[in-house]
């Protein structure tokens, strides 16, 4: 599903985002990847989401090469992959409902079948009532449940999730992963990146470790390793 | 198509939910049509002023009170012949006698003279009107031939020659004087809008790599800031001209006592209208497109 091979993302002589990196992520897979800030984990993002191109490598998506994608292909490759920021990134002058119709919008989706998903897409992540509000009438826990409202629903194979939990309380934090293994079961594929010990271990699903910028461990069944000072 | 109509519908969406900001754009766009057609005022004025006193200025040319008929009418053809003449007045010897009697009607002394005369002693005149007073010297040129030269006894030329130079010389400033405020006008019109758009278009950035995340294509986001160019561009047009019209229809009665011509400015500008508000709304359309697109190129790198 997810194919980096030798990939390294070199921004000057003396900064490297990543260096020689070598993941391979199957479908329905549950993946997080963990390490100390500036290891080049939202840098991996990037990658994925063409928001940045490799300096070496090759990087595969669904068999799709995007290693050296058009600019013309971005939107199409985005609009195949759900991606969950960190700082939410919601339209601060559209509302909720408006937010999550626009990642149909821009695939060109029917008014018909937009008003019949982004209620029912609402329903799931529990804010069918909160559909007129606009994003600053709401919680950090809510807003992040728009996003994700906004990354599923057009059905993507793939979900990359960065550091979603990184604004919100642990009460909030259990509610989107619980959210976010409930997609994983209907078979998407999760790429988790975050810096949360107890998130990763309550998982206990595959865990890749990066540390400057490469990969030193990937188990299956895997912990937060690093040290509490990271 | 669904895209085309959902650009027009954020476009909509964009203007009213940023209300503030669309409101200060069209009126810094007001202003600078405003200015503009302040500046159009003053040329029209100007031209009009120029124009009034270039009517005033005409030839005389005198002909000896024994010249014949047919030697008259032969310098008449012979200056008709010229394309500088616009009009030609001739007026007999009994016309002219009328005249200075009418001109001199409270001076005794002239009137008892020309009593004392037993013939008319004032010979036939033409008056020559060309386009422009700077045709004057050629006519007169041509008309210092030899042959004429025992039919014509004067021409008025000499004593206008200098106020028609003194006129030329002022409307050639003048002309000179409105192409280059307009040149500076234009680049100071065109540096307010860009960097009016381009503030505008800043507040939204982060909007705009919002969307590029999403997978919305770069005419998607570029789209609705065109849509609202377009419709920013009417609204300031169709402001302008409605106050333009309103301001000169106060100041129509003051430039009719001078020009002696009753609604001078509203007449111009409803008889130019298509091509007035067409070329301003073009311009201003071309400058917002060409501003919007230049300022949302570097936020879309996304």
């Amino acid at each position: 599903m997810i194919s980096l091979t030798g990939i390294s993302k070199q921004y000057s002589r003396d900064s490297v985002g990543v260096d020689d990196v070598n993941i391979h992520i199957g479908t329905g897979e549950f993946v997080s990847v963990v390490g100390q800030s500036g290891t080049g984990k939202t840098t991996l993002v990037k990658l994925i989401i063409a928001e940045e191109r490799p300096s070496a490598g090759k990087i595969e998506i669904g068999g799709w090469d995007i290693s050296r994608i058009s600019y013309h292909d971005i939107p199409l490759l985005r609009r195949q992959i759900g991606v969950i920021f960190q700082d939410f990134k919601l339209l601060p002058k559209k509302t909720v409902t408006e937010n999550v119709a626009f990642a149909l919008q821009v695939a060109g989706e029917s008014g018909s079948r937009i008003r019949e998903v982004v209620p029912r897409v609402l329903d799931i992540v529990g804010l069918g009532h909160k559909g007129a509000r606009y994003p600053h009438q709401m919680s950090g826990g809510e807003q992040q449940r728009v996003v994700i409202a906004r990354s599923l629903v057009h059905r993507p194979k793939i979900l990359v999730a960065d550091e979603p939990t990184g604004n919100l309380d642990s009460i909030n934090t259990q509610e989107i992963m619980e959210i976010l293994k409930k997609i994983n079961e209907f078979g998407t594929t999760i790429l988790l990146v975050t810096h949360n010990r107890e998130i990763v271990n309550q998982l206990r699903r595959r865990v890749i470790t990066l540390q400057n910028g490469k990969v030193i461990s990937d188990e299956e069944h895997g912990k937060y390793n690093l040290s509490k000072k990271h | 198509m669904f895209s085309f109509l959902r650009i027009i519908k954020f476009a909509l969406q964009d203007i009213g939910r940023n209300f503030g900001l669309s409101l200060m754009t069209i009126l810094i766009l007001i202003l600078m049509l405003l200015s503009v057609n302040t500046l159009f005022v003053i040329q029209i004025l100007t031209n009009q002023a120029t124009q009034s006193i270039k009517d005033q200025i005409d030839v005389s040319i005198y002909f000896n009170a024994d010249s014949t008929d047919e030697e008259i009418k032969e310098v008449t053809e012979y200056i008709n012949s010229f394309p500088e003449v616009v009009e030609v007045t001739f007026y007999s010897s009994e016309q002219v006698l009328d005249d200075f009697k009418k001109t001199h009607a409270g001076n005794e002394e002239i009137l008892a003279s020309l009593d004392e005369l037993d013939e008319n002693p004032l010979g036939p005149t033409t008056v020559i009107k060309t386009r422009v007073p700077s045709d004057y010297p050629n006519i007169i040129a041509a008309l210092n031939i030899p042959e004429y030269e025992n039919i014509i006894e004067s021409k008025t030329f000499t004593d206008t020659e200098v106020a028609i130079r003194k006129i030329d010389n002022i409307t050639t400033q003048v002309e000179r004087f409105t192409i280059a405020l307009s040149t500076f006008f234009g680049i100071i019109a065109f540096l307010i809008i860009f960097n009016t758009i381009r503030i505008a278009i800043y507040t939204q950035r982060i909007e705009i790599s919002i969307k590029k995340l999403v997978g919305a294509t770069n005419w998607f986001v570029r789209g609705p800031f065109l849509v609202e160019s377009l419709i920013f561009s009417v609204v300031s047009t169709a402001v302008t001209f409605s106050l333009v019209l309103f301001i000169i229809s106060f100041i129509d009665p003051y430039v009719g006592v001078i020009f002696n011509k009753t609604a001078f400015l509203t007449n111009y500008y409803l008889d130019n209208i298509i091509l007035l508000v067409g070329v301003q709304f073009g311009v201003v359309l071309l400058l917002t497109l060409f501003s919007s697109i230049l300022a949302i190129r570097r936020h879309l790198k996304v």
